[in-house]
């Protein structure tokens, strides 16, 4: 194997951990805070990408109308996780994580049936968007800068995150609700509020990241389905909760799918998730995660 | 305990009030001649929601032509339309609510070819026959086959081996060659027949490496660098739909399609969805949507389907379409709905289809449909997509696998006809 | 004291006799429904097994498992394959196929139950996940995603009728040796697990042994449910293996209620009626089936057994206050 069709691989392997961790980074941001495996999380990032299609094809702005689009289904999703938060979960806290759990799954029903109505059975796609409409070269060989376009986004969010988890007040409460709930709410900071703001912060970066994947691939029913499985992979890897966790594991799923594929394609999924059942076995909390609930 | 006898009785008081639920929803039949009922059972879920659709929408418009021309024998046909949510279990359970309940005369679909094969054993034990113009495993007429089965649609057998003849068409000095399909039944039938035909065509062609992505893969590019990685002349694809799309747009910026000459199912949806990003020059393959056969009738067909639906009919309708017609010709030579007696009629009837004429091979229940291939070129009539020049249609009886080979299969997987 | 000890035993009259209700009505379904309802009768009853097994677990144990369907597949596959590839005897490939189950749970069974919580449940779902990849990967063995048709029982039950009768006798059977565990030390050891995992311990219980036991008995009975069902259609398919099967049980315990033994049962059977009434004019079942387990969770808490357990609760305190006053 040559130097330059190694570096492909592994490059082609960053592209695809930089979408998991932005997909799930909201995922995770939700466990950590609010104990919730969000099971309607790839289902929110479904509707973002759809979401963003319809915008972008009623704008019909050359070159910028992509980008608008893409804002404003981050707000919309946001918007959506407000109404999921506030309506659903909310009342949800006092009993017990199964209701909780359940209560998502039964959103993933609903928001399928939802995109159904709205859209149809189509798979419908978004051309890339200028400037990121070609290669540039790496070693001679030929790296989509779309790829390129998702993997700085995918870097601007751990710096994002990094920032507003380790240097704002907000990052604060955050670590210490992760820890310690209760105490928080002792101390006089309203934990609905709270977790309000991070279930919508997570629904956020979903609708983003459902809008970027729009020009990447092809929008389509299902896709909720097949992203939160390989996200459940990503946060039990790097350990649910923890940010530098889910880079981890994104990082690590995406290459092991990218080599797998070369070398043995019918089996790329199934490493991961025997990497996964290794990973719950040995240290079920993940690599980063704390040996908590 | 009072719990136990509580339940006990809520059990069966909820399960008596459920049951004439769901028997209200039982039809009673119309006064005068009873219609004759058509049962469709498509996957309205995940990526065989739209073709499903497609067909209904094809059967729609043959229904309502025949019924205003004065139906069948003088009854008016209907259709009852049932979802398998693309699993099987729930497949083969409206089957028999379809048969039992319903009370059809004829089953149509799905699209799912594991679902196909699950309905199949209970259609065929309680002797319905069923005509499937979506799934298309030759598993159907081949290695499961019941005499209650018949296909419009090329098999995958046939399918492959037509388009791998167009490839080596277009690129006559190819030698090395990828291949990459969806890892599932149909994806490794088509490269099966593929890699059993190009042997055929070019005895020293190599199969260098073959992808298999899963169906519903969001993300190609390990795949394509890798095909690239090994630099073949040519490549033979099976992806389709939301697949292919992804694919294509994954692949265009490695500029993959003018080095590496590909054909894949490049057919109306996917270059609808595509639009401008569809690769000028790649090749495709398909089942018969209107651009793909532009005689008289399907031109016909197109204007009352754009009537209808205000858009373009793909392969599905057209193919759904031919089948209602099918079944009426048949119904109408064996002058019955009787079953048995439909099934002798079409076993051998040349039908005359939108997709021009074809049989229906007494054997083994397979249509000699034809199979399309095209090379992807704009067309100043179709402004927002992109369809086929040099089209190609090969009939199947001339890709079609031979009875021998047939009965061989037969021989080996214990079916007895 | 004595008036109680008089209710208590019209209470046990009234139970046997509800009991013998429902086994008369259930013997009396084919006569009186069409051979299509008894199929979804014979379906309920199948995949009611699948909805204890998993209550097991949570309704016992307070474990939630997203990975029963793997042992159900597992199972419907073993027969499957025994019948269509070995022709094995009837009988013994129905043990064979209960046996790969526990076999199956007795080895995930061994990491699982190491952890708790949303841990438990998500390793459940990996390996549910796992053996569905092994089965539609290894299409050589297993038929991949074509699954496996074919699968026809013996001669004296192919009759949809006969069929019935068999599900309902194993059904019936099963059911109460399932109600002697979980009413049995054994049961009451876990239900006392769930309650205070800690105490429990210090009493001297060894928990993974217990949980490991409890689990191998879920997985064989979820495999039980998948030996009637592979027969039953005459074919098996990976997707019943999928994660989202899995979720079915889920739902069906919340549904009726996972505190009461019978809960699960309701559960299934609304259920199951349900879906095959929806289906017949809709395709939107998904959308449904969400809104009734949020209806269930937010208005029915502890499902609808539990609601009416509650209500009756209430009504029998009332009335004890009532002859307290008297007195």
């Amino acid at each position: 194997m040559s130097f330059d069709v190694l570096f492909n691989q592994f490059m082609s392997g960053i592209a695809r951990g930089a979408l998991l961790f932005l997909v799930a980074s909201g995922l995770s941001l939700t466990f950590g805070v609010l104990r919730v495996l969000n099971f309607a999380h790839g289902s929110i990032y479904m509707l973002g990408a759809f979401i963003t299609y319809s915008i972008w094809k009623h704008l019909l702005i050359p070159v910028v109308g992509f980008y608008v689009a893409t804002i404003l289904a981050s707000l919309i999703m946001a918007g959506i996780g407000i109404l999921i938060e506030f309506f659903l979960l909310r009342r949800l806290y006092a009993r017990g994580w199964p209701e909780q759990l359940l209560a998502t799954y039964a959103v993933i029903m609903i928001i399928t049936d939802v995109v159904k109505w709205g859209w149809g059975g189509e798979f419908l796609s978004i051309p890339r968007p200028k400037p990121f409409t070609g290669a540039v070269f790496l070693f001679g060989f030929p790296f989509p800068s779309y790829n390129f376009f998702i993997i700085l986004l995918g870097l601007a969010l751990v710096v994002f995150l990094w920032w507003l988890v380790y240097r704002t007040r907000l990052g604060d409460i955050i670590r210490a609700a992760a820890s310690d709930r209760e105490m928080v709410s002792a101390l006089g900071i309203p934990i609905p509020w709270l977790f309000t703001w991070i279930f919508v912060l997570g629904s956020l970066i979903a609708g983003l990241s459902g809008a970027v994947s729009a020009p990447f691939g092809a929008i389509r029913l299902g896709m909720d389905i097949e992203i939160i499985v390989e996200c459940f992979a990503v946060v039990v890897i790097g350990g649910m909760g923890s940010l530098p966790g889910t880079l981890l594991g994104s990082l690590i799923v995406g290459q092991v799918y990218s080599f797998g594929v070369m070398y043995k394609p019918e089996m790329a999924l199934a490493f991961i998730f025997i990497v996964m059942a290794i990973v719950l076995i040995i240290r079920p909390w993940g690599i980063f995660g704390r040996p908590e609930r | 305990m009072r719990k136990f006898a509580i339940s006990t009785i809520l059990v069966f008081i909820f399960s008596v009030i459920s049951v004439p639920l769901v028997m209200a929803q039982a039809k009673p039949a119309p006064g005068g001649k009873e219609p004759i009922t058509i049962g469709a059972i498509y996957d309205f879920a995940g990526p065989c929601y739209m073709y499903s659709e497609s067909a209904i929408n094809g059967v729609r418009i043959a229904m309502e032509e025949i019924n205003s021309k004065g139906g069948i024998l003088g009854r008016k046909l209907d259709m009852i339309v049932r979802d398998t949510e693309a699993k099987v279990d729930v497949g083969a359970r409206e089957t028999k609510d379809l048969i039992l309940r319903e009370k059809v005369n004829f089953l149509m679909g799905p699209c799912s070819s594991g679902v196909s094969l699950a309905m199949l054993v209970v259609h065929s034990e309680y002797k319905v026959m069923r005509v499937v113009g979506i799934a298309n495993t030759e598993a159907m007429t081949v290695d499961k086959f019941t005499p209650y089965i018949f296909q419009v649609v090329p098999n995958t057998y046939m399918e492959a081996t037509a388009n791998t003849r167009y490839l080596m068409r277009k690129i006559p000095t190819a030698k090395k060659f990828c291949t990459i399909g969806p890892d599932y039944e149909f994806g490794r039938r088509e490269e099966l027949a593929f890699s059993e035909e190009i042997k055929r065509l070019v005895p020293d062609a190599e199969i260098l490496y073959q992808a298999w992505p899963k169906p519903g893969e969001t993300d190609f590019t390990s795949f394509i660098t890798a095909i690239m990685a090994k630099k073949p002349d040519a490549v033979h694809g099976s992806l389709f739909g939301g697949d292919l799309v992804a694919f294509a747009k994954q692949a265009k910026p490695y500029g993959f399609f003018e080095k590496y000459p590909t054909i894949a199912l490049f057919d109306l949806p996917v270059l609808l969805a595509l639009g401008e990003d569809a690769p000028d020059g790649t090749f495709g393959f398909g089942r018969g949507c209107f651009f793909m056969d532009p005689n008289a009738k399907m031109m016909e067909f197109v204007q009352k389907f754009r009537k209808a639906r205000g858009a373009y009919p793909d392969s599905w309708s057209v193919m759904a379409y031919d089948t209602i017609y099918l079944i009426k010709a048949a119904i109408e030579k064996a002058k019955s709905v009787e079953t048995e007696a439909v099934i002798k009629a079409m076993e051998g009837i040349t039908f005359d289809s939108l997709r021009g004429k074809f049989t229906i091979r007494a054997l083994d229940h397979m249509g000699t449909v034809p199979c399309y291939q095209g090379t992807i070129a704009k067309d100043p009539a179709y402004p927002g997509f992109k369809i086929w020049k040099d089209i190609s249609r090969i009939p199947g009886d001339q890709v079609i696998r031979p009875e021998a080979s047939v009965r061989e299969i037969w021989k080996k997987a214990g079916v007895v006809r | 004291m004595h008036v109680k000890q008089l209710e208590q035993k019209g209470l046990v009259m009234k139970r046997a006799g509800w009991l013998v209700l429902f086994i008369i009505a259930a013997i009396g379904a084919p006569f009186v429904l069409s051979e299509f309802y008894l199929a979804i009768l014979g379906e309920a009853l199948i995949m009611s097994l699948l909805a204890l097994s998993f209550n097991l677990l949570f309704g016992s144990m307070g474990q939630l498992s997203f990975g029963q369907a793997a042992f159900y597949g597992l199972s419907g596959y073993t027969v499957a394959m025994l019948i269509t590839k070995v022709h094995f005897n009837f009988w013994l490939t129905l043990l064979a196929g209960i046996l790969m189950a526990s076999i199956l749970g007795l080895v995930i069974g061994y990491f699982c139950v190491r952890l708790r919580g949303i841990y438990f449940s998500i390793l459940t779902l990996a390996f549910g996940q796992l053996l569905f990849f092994v089965i539609y990967k290894w299409h050589d063995f297993t038929g991949g995603d074509d699954g496996i048709q074919g699968v026809f029982p013996p001669d004296l039950l192919k009759s949809p009728i006969n069929y019935y009768f068999f599900i309902l006798v194993v059904f019936i059977f099963s059911t109460f040796i399932l109600w002697r565990i979980v009413h049995s030390p054994f049961g009451y050891t876990l239900q006392s697990m769930r309650e205070n995992s800690e105490r429990t311990e210090f009493l001297g219980i060894n928990i993974a042994k217990y949980q490991l036991m409890a689990f191998v008995i879920a997985a064989g009975y979820a495999g039980l449910a998948g030996v009637l069902w592979a027969p039953f259609y005459r074919s098996m398919a990976p997707s019943s293996l999928f994660w989202i099967k899995s979720g079915e049980p889920v739902m069906a315990a919340i549904l009726g209620g996972p505190s009461l033994f019978f809960g699960p049962i309701l559960g299934m059977f609304i259920m199951t009626f349900f879906h095959a009434w929806v289906l017949g004019f809709t395709v939107f079942w998904p959308v449904i089936m969400g809104a009734l387990i949020l209806v269930v969770i937010f208005f029915l808490p502890g499902g609808i057994l539990g609601f009416i357990e509650e209500k009756l609760k209430k009504k029998r305190e009332k009335t004890w206050q009532e002859i307290a006053n008297f007195k």
